[in-house]
């Protein structure tokens, strides 16, 4: 159980005031190596799941897109296909070394995507702002889901959209071989990979410590959305979470 | 898997069919689901005017409820079976999808174009036109082929009008016995007075 003070890192128990610090020394460290090994832990599926998370969002030309760490920067490349020159993608993470990988990719990609380096629980856009707001295998590094959340749902516009990509509670038949999947294979391609086998420790962790569907379902609707339904993707691995502000 | 391919494939459609967006927009985040027998699914209109397949936890506004030999009349494009399909909820939302998936077409040789190039691919599409016409008389041949021998030569299929006349003599039998019902009746009510009108002579006799 988290305190006030309180708060998970992965099966850790930490400081409110530390876990930001953790995560961010997690994410410095697998930055460079980020889409490799996503594309390694998932056998490439996670860009699937991205693009079903943009086919699912309704964008079209024209509308305003917010990433909430967006990291790499592989959802605002796919948005920014779909919001054309009339539209506009923000690229956001709190990560500086994330960030920056993503602010390159898009302009080598001559793609024109603002990257901004910002708190999710404290976003810097006004009231109502945007069309869709999403945040993919972001939302459970953040310290508080809840206050995160109601930002999201503070500059979404009213019909707006909020879609939460994340990491959840895989169908109970193959618990067993996720689990060691994911505790003993993870760790060991984190360690040959990108040489950090403690990061894909705590990827593993703080997946299983994650709110599962239905749990998310409920903080999403105490947030303020509402018709909030979801998908399951490779079996619950992965849960796609959309709801709207009315 | 299913659900992202599926709705992969609704999406491309729509886009083959861009006047649907229109259609759709207006019922932006509602959702309808298909009962077809076999197939039970539930799609969401997205604000785009595209449609997806609904996630696991929707609560669907409208229903359509199609029979699998419904479904058969409405490909063999019956214009009667179209009024016989069930709508529950939302019937606005369930009639503009259902207007949607009746006048969609999937434009086959613009997919194949990409694939082969546009000649062979209007080639492949001719073919392909002719063989399903081909197929498509045939059956109609074939039907009214088989009808005709069971209706003449070996009767085993009434004809419409023998139907009718059938129909016909057992309205007029109904009818007649219903007058006879109410003739005995009338009859009983009346042999009941007459025996109550004697009784009393009887007793005077004895």
């Amino acid at each position: 159980m988290t305190t006030e003070q309180n708060t998970h890192f992965g099966y850790k128990t930490v400081a409110e005031a530390e876990k930001a610090k953790k995560v961010a020394e997690v994410f410095h460290s697998v930055a460079s190596k980020y889409d490799l090994m996503n594309d390694v832990m998932s056998a490439g599926l996670h860009r699937s799941w991205k693009r079903f998370a943009v086919s699912i969002s309704g964008v079209s030309a024209g509308d305003k897109v917010l990433d909430i760490a967006g990291g790499s920067g592989d959802l605002s490349k796919l948005f920014a296909k779909e919001v054309g020159n009339n539209g506009q993608v923000i690229l956001t993470d709190i990560n500086a070394s994330m960030l920056g990988v993503g602010r390159d990719r898009m302009l080598d990609a001559g793609l024109n995507v603002p990257a901004l380096q910002c708190d999710a629980e404290k976003l810097p856009f006004p009231d109502q702002y945007f069309d869709c707001v999403i945040v993919a295998f972001g939302l459970r590094n953040m310290t508080h889901k809840d206050r995160a959340l109601a930002e999201m749902q503070r500059v979404l516009k009213v019909g707006g959209r909020l879609l939460v990509l994340e990491f959840s509670k895989v169908w109970q038949p193959l618990a067993k071989a996720y689990d060691a999947y994911s505790f003993k294979l993870l760790p060991l391609m984190g360690k040959l990979l990108a040489k950090d086998a403690e990061s894909y420790q705590y990827l593993a962790e703080s997946i299983r410590m994650h709110p599962d569907q239905e749990t998310l379902k409920q903080m999403m609707i105490d947030a303020g959305l509402s018709k909030v339904d979801y998908y399951n993707l490779a079996a619950g691995v992965v849960a796609l979470h959309k709801g709207y502000k009315t | 898997m299913f659900k992202q391919i599926s709705t992969q494939l609704l999406q491309h459609l729509i886009a083959q069919n861009s006047w649907a967006n229109e259609l759709l927009q207006p019922f932006a985040g509602k959702s309808v689901q298909l009962n077809l027998t076999l197939l039970n699914t539930s799609l969401v209109i997205l604000e785009n005017g595209s449609l997806a397949i609904a996630g696991d936890t929707n609560v669907p506004d409208a229903t359509i409820t199609i029979t699998p030999s419904l479904l058969l009349r409405l490909i063999a494009k019956d214009e009667a079976a179209k009024l016989q399909i069930k709508i529950e909820g939302d019937t606005h939302l369930a009639t503009e999808l259902a207007k949607v998936f009746s006048n969609m077409r999937w434009d086959y040789e613009d997919d194949l174009s990409k694939l082969v190039g546009d000649v062979p691919a209007y080639k492949l599409g001719e073919l392909g036109r002719h063989a399903v016409n081909t197929v498509k008389e045939t059956g109609i041949n074939l039907t009214e082929m088989l009808s005709e021998y069971w209706q003449e030569e070996k009767p085993m299929i009434a004809k419409k009008r023998h139907v009718a006349q059938f129909n016909a003599e057992v309205d007029t039998l109904r009818a007649d016995v219903e007058r006879l019902e109410k003739r005995l009746n009338k009859l009983a009510k009346t042999n009941a007075a007459e025996t109550d009108s004697i009784q009393p002579v009887k007793k005077n006799v004895q």
